[in-house]
């Protein structure tokens, strides 16, 4: 077998504990992933990249660094990746999506933190993930208050970066933005040595505008009446989309259409053709986070959107290719992220219109709203968006969940009671 | 209760692994890539699992492709009971 202790060590990870999570890993993908009847043979780039989770791609950032270039490790869909790319540095979006680092992040965050917050700063200060080792610096953002403290814990071990997002979407927080993407690329310059031209910028933006395609693309194949691919597994390609080397993974991604679109001309789906197809929205989903899909996947519901940053928020919409300067990406830019609609807003009204179009764009049957506990901004957004689709007659459930499996019978009855309901509208 | 038995195959490096996957494909051969089963090795990395019938076809390609290096082929049988969720 492929030995990394080397790797890990020179990244100074603690490999006792870390061998802890490696021990976990295996049997918790095999139940969720590989126990699924008919799934598309390419999955198994997916499946190569988990099973490697720790290893291949961390190997390859390794030597990138050698070779000079540096790795960024981001949190939040608001940071544009566009920048770090057009300085030949590589983005990691860093995961946290398991309890696994709760004991080493309740060390140095409060406990009624969000598990993805709390897992975030176990994984860093417990040396137990070596991407947040690989990084040779952070970029933080204001969205949430819990991240906003964070930075400060993590300020104390690593370089930072901390883009202030406004908000509101007035004319001003535009402008801020803006400001915002101009002092990023400058760090980014001063941290690689690289300069950002505007034709690296438009470089980094087709190439990324690329990778969101052909998520697009993928999603796109959810919408027919039998899906071809479960959510879980698109739910997988979205979280390895995050760090993986960006042009691979549109190549595999566009491998892995080029199949469903094949299934679909086949009429080949993976669910039984009367499960009610479910919208979920509501707070990201980090790797391993695979937990609500599972439970809805094999309680008789078919997921078949995420209006999530683990879903559609991350690459619904492109950036626009015509900028030719620097101000025109900057400008450019801040319009395309500023589009996206997170609850740390208000208001945010335009999300309630994302999750309608989204649920008649692929005839969902259902919404089920997903919250972390202590995410202030979603749970509170609930009223207003159940409201809003009270009004459509669009049937919703709010789950509040956190990555503990202790819940999952009890969520899977309340969602089995859901389904019935929905099915026999 | 028991499920069928699933075999894997281990590989020294990822190199390998990937590989003996273009092979399988070549003579039609059902895998998947699979995280390596901990009970059959603690490092982390693929391995590809297939049917236990098609164990002596692996087999057969594995000696005609000499380059194409493993930690040989583990049968395991799979129990029914699942370990996180009870569903």
């Amino acid at each position: 077998m492929a030995d990394y202790k080397e790797l890990w060590t020179s990244l100074d990870i603690d490999l006792e504990k870390h061998d802890q999570l490696c021990a976990v890993l295996p049997e918790f993908y095999g139940e969720i992933y590989m126990q699924q009847e008919n799934r598309p043979e390419a999955m198994n780039y997916y499946n190569f990249v988990v099973s490697e989770i720790h290893g291949y791609r961390v190997q390859e950032l390794a030597d990138m660094r050698k070779d000079g270039r540096k790795v960024v490790g981001t949190f939040c869909v608001y940071v544009p990746d566009e920048i770090i790319v057009a300085a030949n540095a590589a983005s990691v979006g860093l995961c946290a999506g398991s309890e696994f680092w709760h004991p080493d992040g309740e060390k140095v965050v409060p406990r009624n933190t969000c598990p993805l917050v709390k897992a975030a700063a176990g994984a860093l200060v417990g040396n137990t993930c070596p991407y947040f080792k690989s990084c040779d610096m952070l970029v933080g953002e204001t969205t949430c208050d819990a991240k906003k403290k964070l930075w400060e814990t993590f300020a104390e071990y690593t370089p930072i970066h901390v883009m202030n997002l406004s908000s509101m979407k007035r004319e001003q927080d535009y402008i801020n933005w803006q400001g915002e993407i101009k002092l990023f690329k400058e760090r980014m310059e001063e941290l690689t040595g690289v300069e950002v031209t505007a034709e690296k910028l438009s470089e980094s933006t087709k190439l990324l505008n690329d990778k969101r395609r052909a998520l697009q693309r993928l999603y796109e194949t959810r919408k027919v009446a039998n899906p071809p691919i479960s959510g879980k597994d698109a739910l997988l390609v979205t979280q390895i989309a995050f760090y993986d080397d960006p042009a691979r993974f549109t190549q595999m991604t566009n491998q892995l259409c080029d199949e469903l679109e094949k299934r679909i001309e086949n009429g080949e789906g993976v669910f039984d053709k009367k499960a009610p197809r479910i919208l979920i929205t509501g707070t990201p989903m980090a790797i391993p986070n695979w937990k609500l899909h599972h439970v809805i996947e094999t309680s008789g519901g078919a997921v078949v959107a995420e209006e999530t940053c683990t879903g559609v928020k991350y690459f619904q919409n492109l950036v626009d290719e015509s900028a030719a300067t620097l101000e025109d990406h900057y400008n450019i830019l801040a319009d395309r992220y500023l589009k996206t609609n997170c609850a740390c807003f208000t208001p945010n009204t335009s999300r309630i219109d994302d999750i309608i179009r989204l649920y008649k764009d692929y005839a969902a049957d259902g919404v089920v709203y997903y919250t972390l506990p202590f995410c202030t901004t979603y749970a509170a957004e609930f009223k207003a968006v159940k409201d809003a689709l009270a009004k459509e007659n669009i049937p919703v459930i709010n789950i509040e969940s956190d990555y503990g499996l202790e819940d999952a019978g009890q969520i899977k009855t309340r969602l089995e009671a859901f389904f019935e309901m929905i099915s026999n509208k | 209760m028991e499920k069928e038995s699933k075999s894997f195959v281990l590989f020294p490096s990822h190199m390998h692994g990937l590989s003996l996957e273009k092979k399988l494909k070549e003579n039609k051969i059902k895998y998947a890539i699979s995280p390596t089963p901990r009970e059959l090795s603690s490092c982390c990395g693929i391995s590809i699992m297939i049917s236990s019938a098609d164990v002596e076809a692996v087999e057969k390609i594995l000696y005609e492709n000499p380059g194409i290096k493993t930690d040989g082929i583990h049968t395991i049988r799979q129990q029914a009971k699942k370990r996180f969720f009870d569903f």
